[in-house]
């Protein structure tokens, strides 16, 4: 298990290797190319002194200057390739990991996680390894190649000095690490006092006017005086340990600086040392005293990603494969003994019967609570189920089980009372990328052409959030036209017609029918019923599969139903 | 309404604090000083000492040299140290000066303005202001001066080094200038997209059944991966600057390193104006490298001022917001509570509370009281009656002095309750809220609102008379248990008000309508306690329910409009 997931890291990194190469030929040619500073400028000083006494011409400093530019210019221009090009990988690697982490998410079973708290966590984890892991390669280069590069230029001037100066930059860093403990407990204690000066500003204000009725505002003022002094104290206690103890390492550090140059200016005047062997070795070890302040850093990045990696890898399985689906053919649906609770509730759906042919509408109505939307729901996929119990009886598609269906087609297309519109364009929200949509004619179908093209961008208009900038009507017709522009076999249709009015209802209706699929048309709005091939009528969970005319003849409630919306629908 | 108005508070007050602390700023300005000119030269004693490489005697350049690195370190910790002091001590005045603010702030302004706002104002901006003040202006001097220094001492050494500098700095500061702003502008780009694809996450969630119905999972991975690439490709941007900034200025040290020691070794005009010794071109080499390390920084301390700017003008806005009355200050001893307080003005003869021909209104249009009057007799018990939103939680505000009435006058125990002194008011009257409100500390303090005036006996018998003692007695510590929610029910709530409001042992008691929203058995608790906080005190009250049970006189408010005041005076059965 461990194993796999260390792996997956891996496979993170394998993706970016060409990256990689180019980081790792780059670091290691800037981080050796970093000696070329300190030598050259002790060769120009050494050049310079020849010149002065004669030994040499000023071409031979033209020549060595011209060479030092171009060193110079070299090893900073593979400097900064490589800057751009870790910040590069570390950019692809972010990317890869939220990408993953957003495939995950998006196939997860509508209704079963959080309001996104955890994902969000999970983000900002990502942003943490990354950026750890960004640094641990910076470090490894600039440190660590850094470091050894120094040494080597140091042992090339002298072994033995080298050996002697070098004391002092790690006693400077033991002293830090054992000062480490007082500069995190004065953070804390720093942290703590923010709490609490948080608290009593919050109150102070908060509760102004308890105080002012009971006269205790100055006293309060008093307390909190007392608070922000506590406060000041912790800040600069924990400032003095954060900043000001640097420059005195770098003071122990620096006593190799004064070893150098008085036992450095004897090997000068033996003559075992010239002047730019000198000062290029004093400048070498001046830069790594600084660097080795910085040895620390390596191992907190290193620590860092390791932490948040650990965190957010569980959550980065390899994501799901998302392949479009086409609508499948068209074919009979038979629903026998069909019964449905949702987890831990009463039964909804009881015993519902009743079979349907493509180009059939069939009409499913009843009063409030009676089960219908919970009936169109059945058809939904699992992952677009809230949480319920498989459904018992049968749903047979052209013979075979509706739940044993091959994933790799779409057998429904479905409108929910939500209409459940994303921040995107029109176009955008009806057609969620399905290509060769004819988006003209499905607008025009749900009759919204005219106001679309009232919008500042027509159809490529951004809705705002959750499409607030259309109206509740105009919102459940984009839901309609995104539920027709993506073709199936079965249409349920939950109460499209809501927000509506009754003329652009009935031109609606007259375009819905369609040869090829079944639709299936819950609704409390009965009045084109006539017009439908089948009506269910359902009470307490049951359905009765029956007709308009003849639940018109049989039935009081339907009568009574039918009778009350035609005649409004009448004298409208 | 009384406003006054300073100019700049903001600035007056930065101005006293830094003249109160005028030794510590001093002492900082030397030590940026001292830090400075010390950090300039031990390249100097480097070069002195190469010069005089081959005499021998060099220990002394070598203990110099080490002496000026240790003390320059020595120096810029104390610098570090100073800053630190220094920031948190304009931070204390600062906040100090916000809270006195908050004394002076009309009741109408709590009441309009969410507190998050305020405390925002109090701890964030003001923390931007000491950014800018150590990490803004101090350090901008700071760097400025080195910069200065070094040119200086450039010059003295080679004028050629010091022309080409002065030729190069303006230039090379405009491209870190032009760098921090691009990064900064790309860094805002990223944000938005970052934006965006995070507000798609909650958005998918929402939307899940739709996104799988209509297998649009494969379109949102492309959506949100669109999203987290803009921001990538922004961040790019910003990383190209970061990449090659400090390259370029590392090449372009090393290309005026270079021109300098061509120059100096090509003899004649060159060579005077750049007059170098071995010793003084390590040096300047050192020099080179040094006074482009604080270009950087003064072009990050300018950005800090310039975001420092927007908190500072919030804290003035605050500071310079319309303030009350303040009740004057009294040397007057504390009243005792033995004794019947105010007892110079308040004999039997006069009342408790009177409002005379009181007008007020929040906003003009809608007047709340027009000419009111009232008079509340000494251990009278009175309930203000009326509608919701009629005005009967205002006329308390006026007589707790929270607003000013436009017209009329209005006196408790004879003394205008704006002037009356803060170290007076508890035992003059006390007020219970509707709803209790809970300030941090133990339940002890709840009750005396850390008053050391108010002993834990009085803190004691508060609790027993609204009957909460054995509840607080139950409890681990006691009346010392840190206070919280939930080791009260809402009736408990609601007693503990009570004894907030009794425990300095007032004369004169506020109601509010307290016994809204509480079961019936709860409601007789508190209405029992409130009988027996009620006794020997003259009682001002809006709740109907005590009313029912105590009686005394009841008064009808009504619409400024009708008539103003209808008192039907019952006979009391006192209580």
């Amino acid at each position: 298990m461990n194993k796999t997931k260390q792996n997956l890291l891996g496979s993170y990194l394998v993706r970016e290797k060409w990256l990689l190469v180019l980081i790792t030929v780059t670091g290691i040619l800037y981080n050796l190319g970093i000696i070329a500073g300190p030598y050259f400028e002790g060769q120009l000083a050494q050049t310079l002194s020849d010149i002065l006494n004669g030994l040499r011409t000023k071409e031979d400093m033209f020549r060595l200057a011209l060479i030092y530019v171009g060193v110079i210019g070299f090893v900073q221009a593979v400097r900064a390739v490589k800057r751009l090009y870790v910040r590069k990988f570390a950019n692809n690697l972010n990317r890869r990991m939220k990408d993953t982490l957003y495939g995950n998410l998006i196939h997860e079973k509508a209704g079963a996680s959080d309001d996104g708290t955890m994902m969000t966590k999970a983000l900002s984890d990502v942003d943490d390894c990354v950026e750890g892991i960004r640094k641990s390669v910076t470090e490894i280069f600039d440190t660590g190649v850094a470091l050894i590069a120094y040494l080597f230029m140091l042992t090339f001037y002298d072994l033995r000095l080298t050996v002697l100066v070098l004391l002092f930059p790690p006693l400077a860093y033991v002293i830090a690490e054992r000062l480490k403990k007082p500069v995190t407990e004065s953070a804390a204690a720093l942290k703590k006092s923010t709490g609490v000066l948080n608290g009593r500003t919050l109150d102070r204000v908060q509760n102004a006017l308890v105080y002012r009725v009971h006269g205790q505002e100055r006293h309060q003022n008093e307390l909190y005086e007392s608070v922000l002094t506590d406060y000041e104290k912790r800040a600069v206690i924990s400032n003095i340990f954060a900043n000001a103890m640097q420059p005195l390492y770098h003071i122990v550090s620096m006593i190799g600086a004064f070893l150098i140059l008085w036992l450095g200016s004897r090997y000068v005047r033996s003559g075992y040392w010239n002047i730019a062997a000198f000062s290029a070795y004093l400048a070498c070890f001046v830069k790594l005293a600084v660097k080795s302040s910085k040895a620390a850093r390596l191992f907190n990045a290193i620590q860092k990603a390791k932490v948040s990696w650990g965190r957010v890898r569980e959550l980065l399985d390899p994501p799901y494969e998302d392949a479009p689906a086409d609508p499948a053919e068209p074919a009979d649906l038979r629903v026998s003994g069909l019964s449905y609770r949702y987890e831990n509730g009463p039964e909804i759906l009881h015993n519902v019967s009743f079979t349907a042919q493509p180009g059939q509408i069939i009409g499913v109505t009843g009063e409030v609570a009676c089960g219908k939307s919970t009936l169109g729901k059945v058809f939904l996929p699992v992952n677009a189920q809230a949480a319920g119990t498989p459904y018992e009886g049968q749903i047979l598609w052209s013979g075979t089980e509706w739940s044993a269906l091959p994933q790799d087609r779409r057998y429904i297309s479905y409108q929910g009372h939500q209409p459940e519109l994303l921040t995107a364009s029109v176009a955008d929200n009806v057609c969620l990328g399905a290509d060769s949509t004819d988006l003209a004619g499905i607008l025009d179908t749900v009759s919204l052409t005219d106001e679309i093209r009232d919008l500042p961008e027509g159809a490529d208009t951004v809705l705002g959030e959750s499409g607030t900038t259309l109206s509740g009507g105009q919102q459940a017709r984009v839901a309609l036209a995104r539920t027709l522009a993506h073709p199936a076999p079965l249409y349920v249709l939950d109460d499209p017609f809501a927000a509506v009015d009754m003329p652009t209802e009935t031109r609606i209706f007259s375009r819905l029918r369609d040869p090829g699929a079944i639709i299936l048309l819950i609704t409390h709005r009965i009045t084109h019923f006539d017009e439908v091939d089948k009506v269910l009528w359902m009470e307490n969970g049951t359905v009765t599969e029956s007709t308009h005319e003849e639940l018109l003849a049989g039935s009081e409630k339907y009568r009574a139903l039918w009778n009350l919306q035609k005649g409004g629908a009448e004298n409208a | 309404m009384r406003k006054t108005k300073a100019s700049d508070p903001l600035g007056k007050g930065l101005a006293r604090a830094v003249w109160q602390h005028r030794f510590l700023t001093l002492l900082l300005v030397l030590m940026i000083a001292a830090s400075v000119i010390i950090s300039v030269y031990p390249p100097l004693v480097l070069a002195e000492l190469i010069d005089h490489i081959l005499e021998g005697n060099i220990l002394r350049y070598a203990i110099l040299y080490f002496a000026l690195t240790a003390l320059g370190g020595l120096t810029d910790s104390g610098r570090e140290v100073l800053i630190a002091v220094f920031g948190q001590k304009i931070t204390h005045s600062l906040r100090s000066i916000m809270a006195d603010k908050l004394y002076r702030l009309p009741a109408e302004y709590y009441v309009t303005t969410e507190s998050g706002v305020t405390v925002s104002r109090i701890v964030n901006d003001v923390s931007a202001v000491e950014t800018l003040f150590t990490s803004g202006i101090v350090s901008m001097a700071a760097d400025v001066c080195k910069v200065i220094s070094i040119l200086i001492v450039v010059f003295t050494r080679s004028t050629g080094l010091g022309m080409l500098l002065i030729l190069l700095l303006p230039v090379l500061f405009y491209i870190t200038r032009l760098f921090q702003k691009r990064m900064l502008a790309a860094q805002k780009d990223r944000q938005k997209a970052v934006g965006s694809a995070n507000a798609q996450i909650p958005e998918t969630l929402h939307n899940l059944r739709a996104l799988h119905v209509f297998r649009a999972e494969g379109w949102m991975r492309k959506r949100y991966s669109r999203f987290i690439r803009d921001g990538f490709q922004a961040m790019e941007r910003s990383n190209f600057y970061d990449a090659i900034y400090s390259p370029i200025i590392l090449f372009t040290s090393a290309f005026l390193v270079a021109v300098m020691m061509c120059c100096a070794s090509a003899g004649g005009r060159f060579a005077s104006l750049f007059g170098l010794t071995v010793g003084g071109a390590a040096a300047m080499i050192s020099y080179v490298s040094k006074i482009f390390e604080p270009l950087e920084a003064i072009g990050m301390e300018i950005q800090n001022v310039q975001t420092a700017f927007a908190g500072i003008s919030r804290i003035r806005e605050l500071l310079q917001a319309a303030e009350r009355v303040c009740p004057p200050e009294t040397a007057e001893p504390v009243p005792d509570t033995d004794t019947q307080p105010g007892a110079a003005v308040n004999s039997t003869a006069d009342p408790v509370v009177s409002c005379t021909d009181l007008s007020f209104s929040y906003v003009p249009e809608i007047p709340i009281l027009r000419d009111f009057s009232l008079e509340l007799m000494p251990e009278e018990s009175v309930t203000l009656a009326g509608r919701t939103g009629i005005g009967k939680s205002t006329l308390f505000k006026l007589i707790l002095g929270l607003y000013t009435p436009q017209k009329g006058t209005i006196r408790v125990f004879g003394q205008d309750p704006e002037e009356i002194p803060d170290a007076w008011k508890r035992f003059l009257y006390g007020y219970v809220e509707q709803t209790f409100r809970p300030v941090p500390g133990t339940i002890e303090d709840q009750i005396s609102l850390s008053d050391p005036r108010i002993s834990r006996e009085a803190v004691l018998a508060a609790l027993d008379t609204v009957g909460l003692l054995p509840t607080v007695e139950a409890l681990p510590e006691k009346e010392q248990t840190a206070f919280s929610a939930g080791l009260f029910s809402q009736g408990q709530l609601q007693l503990l008000s009570i004894a907030r409001a009794i425990a300095a042992d007032p004369k004169l008691l506020l109601l509010d309508e307290i016994t809204s929203g509480l079961d019936s058995l709860t409601e007789a608790r508190v209405l029992d306690a409130l009988r027996k906080a009620c006794e020997n005190r003259t009682v001002f009250s809006i709740s109907h329910r005590l009313y029912e049970q105590t009686g005394g006189r009841r008064i009808v408010l009504e619409r400024p409009d009708g008539t103003a005041e209808s008192a039907d005076s019952a006979p009391v059965p006192s209580c």
